[in-house]
């Protein structure tokens, strides 16, 4: 570990070194918090150590930023959270994470819709025909017809999800979800599973192109394990 | 760290320009305050709010009217109390010189506010 941080820097050039307790060590570099600002060079400068010792070691990446006051501290917080961290490790130990980001024109997806939850509008129109119309009547009505907009758009992502668990189960990976509707992405995915499977999820990934012609797929990786570690820090 | 990290994609990410320029350029969405213009980042960030608010009633009002609870009396009521609200909104917006854009703060990983 030692003669692979000497060849490394950490944020602001620091030297890389380790604080360790019993089987685990925190690898730090020392730093002033007031200047530790999340721009792209040091982010690409702390990804890229982490992505480094990822090749050779089991590890649970900290959040950029976490600064503690002296490496006593750190020794000490390492031996509160003993327990925690090594479940996490054994959770991410040889397994690696892919992101997966499904894009699409959301607002064609919607005209595509659009249709539908105008047909559920229009159908129970019919069995209240003695509503009386007015400009306030006529505002509902068009907010409610968006508001079914969204509802079938999320019904629409939620099969989506539903069909991607169900491949991505097959082999044994750990998943995240996120729904993000913007003008151009609508699902934000996290896997984490054995490098040994990336042609199996590039494969799935494929498929679902040939199933979701509307829609375009981004798969990422590997990466360390970002969005699988779950320890709150005592 | 590798230079290609994209093992499979599929379309143009020049069709996706929003994604582009919210990944190199992220300065919109933040609330630029200074000594010079504290009025109008304040007042930005207050409509934010505001209009978040608004929405969130807004979507429940289609829950309950959705859900077929409401009398006709009360929709046209409803009716008329969100149309005045957002004809309200417009109006600060517009004074403050603000877009729906401008309201729309990006959360980065959480997505857009609104």
């Amino acid at each position: 570990m030692n003669t692979l941080l000497e060849g490394m820097k950490g944020i602001f050039d620091e030297k890389l070194f380790t604080v360790a307790s019993d089987q685990i060590c925190a690898v730090v570099s020392d730093t002033i918090s007031a200047g530790l600002t999340p721009e792209r060079s040091n982010a690409i400068n702390y990804a890229g150590v982490i992505e480094i010792l990822a090749q050779q070691f089991t590890l649970l990446p900290m959040r950029f930023g976490s600064v503690m006051e002296s490496t006593d501290a750190i020794g000490k917080m390492l031996e509160r959270n003993y327990e925690e961290i090594q479940k996490n490790l054994q959770k991410v130990e040889n397994k690696v994470e892919y992101g997966l980001k499904i894009l699409c024109n959301s607002g064609k997806l919607r005209e595509e819709l659009r249709p539908k939850a105008e047909g559920i509008f229009q159908l129970n129109e019919e069995h209240n025909s003695e509503v009386k119309n007015s400009i306030y009547r006529d505002y509902v009505n068009k907010k409610l017809i968006e508001h079914r907009l969204e509802e079938l758009l999320l019904s629409y992502i939620d099969s989506v999800i539903a069909q991607i668990t169900s491949k991505i189960d097959q082999l044994n990976a750990e998943r995240k979800f996120k729904k993000i509707i913007t003008e151009t992405t609508i699902i934000d995915a996290v896997f984490l599973l054995g490098k040994e499977q990336e042609n199996s999820l590039i494969g799935i990934v494929d498929d679902f192109k040939n199933q979701y012609h509307a829609l375009n797929f981004v798969l990422t990786g590997p990466w360390p394990p970002y969005s699988f570690v779950e320890i709150t820090i005592k | 760290m590798s230079d290609n990290k994209i093992l499979y994609s599929t379309g143009s990410l020049e069709e996706f320009p929003e994604e582009i320029s919210k990944i190199t350029n992220r300065e919109d969405s933040h609330l630029k305050l200074t000594p010079n213009n504290s009025d109008s980042g304040l007042a930005k960030l207050v409509l934010t709010l505001v209009e978040l608010i608004r929405k969130l009633v807004e979507k429940q009002a289609m829950r309950r009217v959705d859900g077929g609870s409401l009398t006709d009396d009360e929709i046209e009521r409803l009716g008329e109390t969100l149309m005045n609200l957002e004809l309200k909104m417009e109006e600060l917006k517009k004074h403050f010189n603000l877009t729906d854009r401008d309201l729309n703060i990006n959360l980065g990983p959480l997505g857009d506010l609104m």
